[in-house]
């Protein structure tokens, strides 16, 4: 049972992920868009497949405990009693189910928005800002489900599979600071600030060494797919619709995989080598080494413009402080992933 | 109660897919309207699949030189009504409407005044020319500001919950439950 639901909600969060990145892939290569493309249904589906493996769970949890059964905290996090008693629900699964319900509500939104606005497919447009946070939500549901069975094998890993979702997902929210008026590379320091996080976290919530480079590892492995899969499913998905791939196209790498930066491994070793002597100066280091190579990664990779010194110095700087500021965060989640007291609320 | 909840569910995906059928098929690109611009020595028509245009709503801009595309490059900036501008771009094929340059569901993201230059290179030797003057009503729908407000919803709830989180993890909290923090485990 607890491996089951917890590898659906997986399935689900990492075939939105895919969606998602295939989908931007669509848009800047081909273009035209519907509500209903395969890279939409990919998108649609994940947020389902999760959100009904939820909802299974809860009312197999909830069943149980009405036949007199202690819920147990190792299956899907601390058990929350929802309104006033009628369900109990797993922490790490509530979570999943309530973004991924909210995912479908603000799918509505959008498809409002595209019936007043066109579809011109911007990242940051008001529905779009929701749809990622919402996902996001539901992949915070499956990274607290799989923490909470730590002391699985499957459950160990499941968050190094969770957390690279997460970790490639969240920062395409960070798209809509991207105007801030700051001296730095605002997408830069966000993607470093959840990156050291999430590999803090991951470090404290499974409790062992390694735990934070076998999430970096399995981010990597995750880029490589994204960044072969992307690509080749836009060319035959265009191919297969009839219509023909942009002029002027620079073959770029795509997009979502691009956004990944190459050097989360190096931060993850400079993070487990530090942890027991200073998580947050680790955390500063990490952040310094994903701050200065990301943001050289970008206009490598043709994604930004070429950086200048002042913005070189200044956003390897702003790594470093958000680095802290991640590590600071990583070791209370963390913390309180481990928690297994009962709750209600 | 599961019934219902799975009547609900259903609802959810089955509701929107029910009503967005007219929007499935890849719309042709209907010109409603053109604009006349001399590009040097070359003619330029630019077409609009509606008119008039208001800001944040996409539409396909077509560019049709005179004579057809064969043989000729050219390049097109976008200057908005705050005078601030794109870097020249080179002109691309509509991807639904190969014959000629254009843009695919773009949308202008201000009102205000626009101006359109163009460049182009051909056998006649290089062009340039400037459509002025290109009137962006106001955005359609609610106030951007309210669908913001909707929209920032789930962010908000988001960091509500980690708030409640973060207060649970308080050490001070945890320590004489005996429950470990964890930093120090493993």
């Amino acid at each position: 049972m607890r491996p089951i639901g917890a590898g659906f909600v997986l399935l689900g969060t990492g075939i939105s992920l895919i969606g998602t990145s295939w989908d931007v892939q669509w848009h800047i290569d081909v273009g035209p868009d519907t509500f209903f493309t395969l890279p939409h249904l990919f998108i649609y589906a994940g947020s389902a497949i999760a959100g009904i493996a939820a909802l299974s769970v809860v009312l197999a949890v909830t069943a149980a405990q009405r036949r007199g059964e202690t819920p147990d905290p190792r299956d899907g996090g601390v058990p929350i009693r929802v309104f006033g008693g009628a369900f109990t629900a797993p922490l790490g699964y509530l979570v999943t189910g309530v973004g991924a319900a909210a995912f479908l509500l603000y799918g509505l939104t959008d498809l409002w928005w595209h019936t007043v606005y066109g579809f011109d497919a911007v990242l940051n447009s008001p529905p779009h800002v929701a749809l990622f946070t919402t996902i996001s939500i539901t992949m915070i549901g499956a990274v607290i489900v799989a923490a909470s069975a730590r002391e699985q094998r499957w459950g160990r890993i499941a968050m190094a599979i969770s957390v690279p979702v997460l970790m490639t997902f969240f920062p395409i929210t960070a798209n809509a600071f991207q105007g801030l008026p700051v001296p730095f590379d605002s997408i830069v320091v966000a993607t470093a600030l959840i990156i050291v996080l999430l590999l803090v976290l991951t470090r404290v919530a499974i409790g062992r060494p390694g735990a934070a480079v076998a999430t970096a590892a399995a981010l990597l492995v995750m880029q490589g797919i994204l960044w072969v899969f992307t690509p080749l499913a836009t060319s035959w998905y265009a191919d297969s619709v009839g219509l023909p791939m942009r002029d002027g196209m620079g073959g770029e790498p795509s997009l979502i995989p691009s956004g990944i930066p190459l050097l989360a491994l190096v931060a993850a070793v400079v993070i487990e080598l530090l942890f027991r002597r200073g998580a947050l100066v680790g955390g500063g280091v990490a952040g310094l080494v994903l701050g200065f190579s990301f943001v050289l990664q970008r206009p490598w990779l043709g994604y930004a413009a070429p950086v200048t010194t002042v913005e070189l110095i200044a956003t390897t700087i702003a790594g470093c402080a958000f680095g802290v500021l991640g590590a600071f965060l990583g070791l209370r989640f963390g913390a309180t992933l481990r928690l297994r007291e009962k709750v209600t609320a | 109660m599961i019934k219902r909840l799975f009547a609900l569910l259903a609802a959810l995906v089955f509701v929107p897919i029910a009503t967005a059928a007219p929007a499935m098929a890849y719309e042709p690109v209907n010109i409603v309207h053109t604009e006349h611009v001399q590009v040097g020595p070359y003619g330029l028509t630019v077409g609009f699949s509606t008119w008039p245009v208001r800001a944040m709503q996409s539409l396909d801009f077509t560019f049709a030189p005179d004579g057809g595309l064969d043989g000729k490059t050219g390049t097109f900036m976008r200057t908005g009504p705050s005078g601030s501008h794109t870097r020249p771009a080179p002109l691309v094929r509509h991807p639904r409407k190969r014959d000629v340059w254009g843009l695919d569901v773009f949308a202008l993201q201000v009102e205000g005044t626009w101006k359109f230059d163009f460049t182009i290179d051909g056998p006649q030797g290089h062009g340039a020319g400037t459509l002025s003057g290109l009137q962006v009503l106001p955005q359609p729908g609610p106030p951007l500001a309210l669908s913001w407000v909707v929209c920032a919803l789930p962010f908000v709830a988001l960091i509500g919950f980690l708030v409640v989180v973060w207060r649970r993890g308080n050490p001070k909290r945890i320590e004489p439950s005996g429950v470990p923090t964890g930093v120090a485990a493993g």
